[in-house]
């Protein structure tokens, strides 16, 4: 029975594996807080699974969840549970590196995003991250508790804030 | 870089991760899942004996109280130390409930508000602290008949104690105004910020700036 629900929560974790692997470069510049937060997100995800509430799509559960977690890290809240008894020499997400030209702009585009995103407070941060993910007002508002009116006035200030900071990209 | 350059980047990174982005299934399964959450569980402890001694000490001065009820002074000081003692238990009974209702399922909003109020909690004290400086005989009264027999009171002065009396009623409205300033709102006017910073430690102050950041964003 717990076999089971371990399978199924891996391959839940693998179809969404996108959400964790942003937030968690989103709120970590550093190698190994992100692995720690890699870690956290999980385990919060885990110890949630049995509660899951199918009224919210299983992203929104997702998304509270990892930026929950997320946010107190990013305020030094990282003894929330205690250090991992092993370390964990490798990541629970791996990238393969592209070196191609292609690659190379592309990361430095994204380079350049992420560093505007680092900028903004854990609040925003959040919202930047939904997003750009192009989830939908009330989507955001779910996951961040905030109204409609509220999220839609935010992004707009976003959107400007976005459009100054490149505008010579 | 137009919304519509933006765009294409983030495909761009969604199409790299699609191809590129795999869970170290190995890496994962040597993760410790079932780990419990140790500081929300130490918090919650710390809390939970607050509410114990607070109780003990709310029975022991309704005991006081209650044995002393003709001696007026002594039930008087009895009564104000059962106030603030029954203030300091509702805090801790509220930390208790907030700490209950942390689920991180639930909106971001509305969880980190709560966190940041636990994180808070050292304020309340402090609050009570300076909003006892007024009454401070209270405490002696009681200690020292409780502890050695000795009424304080009655070895007082009838003029010290008018005189006690009166200065402190007075104090009472410039303190409860002070406090009032105390709260994460006014954390912009810098003396406000000096003292709560003087008395709790950079943890409650970075809970209370965090509030007022939770406050903006709602608005």
């Amino acid at each position: 029975m717990m076999v089971n629900k371990k399978e199924q929560f891996i391959k839940t974790l693998d179809e969404h594996k996108k959400i964790i692997y942003k937030i968690v470069n989103s709120y970590c510049q550093n190698k190994e807080d992100r692995k720690d937060l890699e870690q956290e997100i999980i385990i919060q995800l885990w110890n949630s699974y049995d509660n899951y509430n199918s009224n919210y799509k299983y992203t929104t559960w997702m998304y509270r969840i990892a930026l929950n977690v997320a946010i107190s890290f990013y305020r030094k809240e990282k003894k929330w549970s205690l250090k991992n008894d092993f370390f964990n020499e490798e990541s629970i997400f791996k990238i393969e590196e592209d070196t191609s030209e292609k690659q190379t702009e592309l990361n430095y585009h994204l380079k350049l995003l992420q560093e505007f995103i680092h900028n903004l407070n854990e609040l925003n941060k959040a919202l930047m991250l939904l997003y750009l993910e192009e989830k939908s007002y009330e989507e955001i508002s779910e996951i961040l508790g905030i109204t409609k009116t509220n999220v839609a006035t935010k992004i707009s200030r976003i959107k400007l804030k976005l459009k100054k900071e490149f505008k010579n990209i | 870089m137009e919304a519509g350059e933006l765009k294409i980047i983030l495909a761009a990174y969604n199409t790299k991760l699609d191809e590129k982005l795999s869970l170290n299934v190995d890496s994962f399964k040597s993760i410790n899942l079932e780990k419990s959450e140790k500081r929300t569980l130490s918090i919650l402890k710390y809390r939970i004996i607050e509410i114990v001694v607070f109780s003990l000490l709310a029975l022991f001065i309704g005991n006081y109280i209650a044995s002393n009820w003709h001696q007026t002074h002594l039930a008087i000081s009895g009564i104000i130390v059962g106030l603030f003692t029954l203030i300091a238990l509702a805090g801790s009974i509220g930390q208790v409930t907030l700490l209950n209702q942390i689920d991180f399922a639930k909106p971001i909003v509305e969880i980190r508000k709560k966190i940041e109020l636990v994180n808070t909690h050292g304020l309340l004290f402090v609050k009570l602290m300076l909003l006892s400086t007024p009454i401070w005989w209270s405490y002696v009264v009681v200690a020292s008949d409780y502890l050695f027999n000795i009424d304080i009171y009655a070895n007082m002065d009838v003029d010290f104690v008018l005189q006690y009396l009166m200065v402190n009623f007075l104090l009472i409205i410039p303190l409860v105004w002070f406090l009032n300033k105390l709260t994460y709102k006014n954390l912009h006017i810098a003396w406000v910020r000096k003292t709560i910073g003087l008395f709790t430690g950079s943890k409650t102050m970075k809970a209370l700036a965090f509030l007022n950041v939770i406050e903006k964003f709602e608005q």
